[in-house]
């Protein structure tokens, strides 16, 4: 009934101070929702992006080689066959890279640090022309044989400068010591708090570095259309690769480094392929990502909560207000039903007003803030993996946002306006208000 | 005035108790209350502060049930009617005009006479407008149709309040104490009104202790400690009250 939506209407405006206030706590809130929500996506975004480039895809085949029981390489053979299996049962894959997995130590003139060392074949690698930025050097060099890819850290640490010879020195996976010179072609701008711990070599460099075969590989990167289906996709893959012949180890929720001690131990040799996913493979970014998630609930329980006592409140005294006007109209014939709906058309329309400006403000503060290219103060750079603040609105989540704080204030206002109904005419038109 | 004895009393009261607790001692407000109301009566309930008014008129409104006998209202023994059964028939068949006019503040005039109507979902807006303009013509407030209960005086306030009573043409209007919170001059010019009313057919009865108030009825109802102590007419009353 349109009466009902003017008389909450017309009662929020006569009690301007009152609607103001709450009405501004909830906009506050939904700002609020909109910006940390924006900026977990933003996050989210760019780690997906660093990790991506710099370590996993959306979905890994890889897997382990084992000579003899006690040994374990992170290593699979005939790659190419496993390539194509890969490629004709995964029609959801954007993009695909052959990386070699391996780790030694980085040995300067003046000191030494340890490091992951991937081999790549740059030509494949979109990832390494779009995302990183080479402050000296260029990229594209390392075609050559026996050339490397720093991080700007590890210049700085080991003093190395274009052209400098840095040795990588390691274990082959029988158990020699080997190394090999690799000469630096470009330094990268950081990429996060652990790009430091990456180098890049070519993936024949790496196999020279560990006495692998041609046919052999760390594993293969897959980047899918919707990184969203990563996990889907990798069940669907370990059923498939099986089915194909290979032996496909158990799903562990961990990176491929840390499973090099639970593989020795098992007794078993020759080719297992294991098949994981961004989360597994960078649990460091999985748990900030779910710990700012569960942040972001626990504020947003918490204000909600606040939000609906203030609604409560409010409606509370409104209704003490205006308990001889209920019982009145009760007596003139309104039911108890149109008494419930009309004091939680005022908490609706409150909570649907003070939300929607809320979203608006919030979107607007989101571009506001994107456009300022705000810095990260340094500790948050180096957790959310990023120099400035990227706020990213996601129109779904702003709606689940809209919704989720209209909803639930509307839902404030029930239990009083329930008691509302419950007056007797009689008490409510002798009440001294 | 109409001859009530024609027709279907409006109101039927048989043998009627009612009792308040108030923690362990019970009051008993009304004893034995019989009475009826036929069409076209303009009826006072007279009698001291405390002898039942409210609670006598709170029982015909059926805002409120006896704790024994019958009260039969247009038809129907509210006795044995559902709360939800009960609103509606404060809906259909009965006015209501308070002492202290119980407008809704944020509603203009013209809403708050038309607000019975909604609740009816009866009439089109057109029909409803056609109603609530006639009444507030018919009650000499037409021009003050737009403005708020808050920018209205008393008199006005209650103008208000008996076009809202009688919008939906119920078979009785109820007032409790109609003019207590008006001067004697305005009190006057309401019961004026509703006299004028009354000629053109509405019923009514209404409470007062105000004696000048009763010599304006065509029957008086005594209460004395919640008790008919008689039913007089006016004639008499006035003489007793010279
Ligand atoms: N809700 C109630 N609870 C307890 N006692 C009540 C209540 N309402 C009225 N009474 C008592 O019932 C008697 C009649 O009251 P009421 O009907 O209000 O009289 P009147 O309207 O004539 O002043 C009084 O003694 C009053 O104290
Ligand atoms: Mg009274």
């Amino acid at each position: 009934m349109f009466t009902l939506l003017q008389i909450a209407a017309r009662n929020l405006a006569r009690n301007r101070k009152r609607t103001l206030l709450l009405g501004g706590a909830i906009s506050v809130v939904t700002v609020l929702l909109v910006l940390l929500t924006a900026l977990f996506n933003g996050t989210q975004a760019s780690m997906l992006r660093n990790a991506t480039t710099l370590s996993t895809g959306h979905v890994n085949v890889a897997g382990f080689y084992k000579i003899t029981s006690g040994t374990a390489a992170p290593v699979v053979t005939e790659y190419k066959k496993l390539r194509e299996i890969v490629e004709k049962e995964t029609p959801e894959i954007q993009s695909l890279v052959v990386r070699g997995r391996g780790f030694g130590k980085l040995v300067s003139d003046v000191s030494s640090q340890v490091a992951v060392v991937s081999g790549i074949d740059i030509q494949q690698e979109a990832g390494f022309k779009n995302i990183l930025e080479i402050v000296k050097g260029d990229s594209s060099r390392l075609v050559e044989p026996h050339s490397i890819l720093i991080f700007e850290q590890t210049a700085d640490r080991l003093e190395l400068k274009i052209g400098d010879n840095v040795t990588i020195s390691s274990q082959t996976f029988r158990g020699a010591a080997n190394s090999i010179d690799c000469k630096v072609v470009a330094i990268a701008k950081p990429l996060g708090m652990f790009s430091s711990f990456f180098a890049y070599v070519p993936l024949d460099t790496l196999r020279e570095l560990y006495s692998l075969d041609p046919s052999t590989a760390g594993g293969i990167q897959l980047y899918l259309k919707d990184w969203e289906k990563a996990d889907q996709v990798a069940t669907k893959l370990r059923t498939s690769l099986a089915k194909a012949g290979y032996r496909v180890m158990d799903h562990t929720e961990k990176p491929y480094w840390q499973k090099f001690d639970i593989v020795k131990r098992e007794d078993w040799t020759g080719q297992k392929i294991d098949v994981t996913t961004w989360m597994d493979e960078d649990p460091f970014m999985k748990w900030t990502l779910f710990g700012f998630r569960a942040l972001i609930v626990i504020v947003f329980m918490v204000l909600l909560a606040i939000i609906i006592i203030g609604v409560m409140n409010t409606l509370w005294m409104a209704i003490r207000e205006r308990t001889r006007e209920v019982g009145a109209l009760r007596a003139i014939g309104m039911q108890r039903h149109t008494v419930l709906a009309m004091f939680v058309t005022e908490g609706a329309l409150l909570a649907i007003i003070s939300s929607t400006v809320g979203v608006v403000l919030g979107v607007a503060a989101a571009y506001g803030l994107n456009a300022a290219h705000l810095k990260m103060i340094k500790g948050f750079q180096m957790v959310l993996m990023s120099e400035t603040v990227t706020l990213i609105v996601s129109p779904p989540t702003v709606l689940v946002s809209l919704l989720v704080i209209a909803s639930v204030t509307t839902l404030g206002s029930i239990l009083p306006a329930w008691r509302a109904a419950r007056l007797q005419p009689v008490e409510a038109m002798h009440s001294s208000n | 005035m109409a001859t009530p004895s024609a027709t279907q009393p409006i109101v039927h009261l048989s043998n009627v108790d009612k009792d308040y607790q108030l923690g362990a001692v019970t009051v008993t407000a009304l004893r034995q209350v019989s009475l009826e109301i036929a069409p076209g009566e303009f009826t006072v309930i007279a009698g001291p502060s405390g002898s039942g008014k409210t609670t006598l008129l709170n029982l015909i409104g059926c805002v409120d049930v006896a704790t024994r006998g019958e009260v039969v209202v247009a038809g129907r023994d509210t006795g044995k009617l559902s709360e939800g059964d009960l609103t509606r028939l404060r809906l259909n068949a009965l006015g209501f005009i308070f002492q202290s006019f119980n407008l809704v503040g944020v509603l203009d005039a013209f809403q708050n006479v038309e607000f019975p109507l909604l609740l009816q979902k009866q009439l089109n807006a057109v029909q409803r407008k056609e109603r609530v303009m006639d009444l507030l013509q018919r009650v000499g407030i037409a021009e003050y149709a737009h403005h708020r209960p808050g920018e209205l005086s008393g008199g006005q306030r209650q103008r208000v309040a008996i076009a809202r009573a009688l919008v939906t043409r119920p078979r009785i209007v109820l007032a409790d104490e109609p003019t207590a919170n008006l001067d004697s001059v305005t009190g006057n010019q309401i019961l004026d009104l509703m006299q004028e009313l009354n000629r053109e057919g509405t019923t009514f009865l209404f409470s007062t202790h105000d004696p000048k108030v009763v010599s304006r009825a065509g029957r008086v109802i005594r209460l004395v400690d919640g008790r008919i102590q008689a039913e007089e007419s006016v004639e008499q009353f006035q003489s007793s009250h010279a």
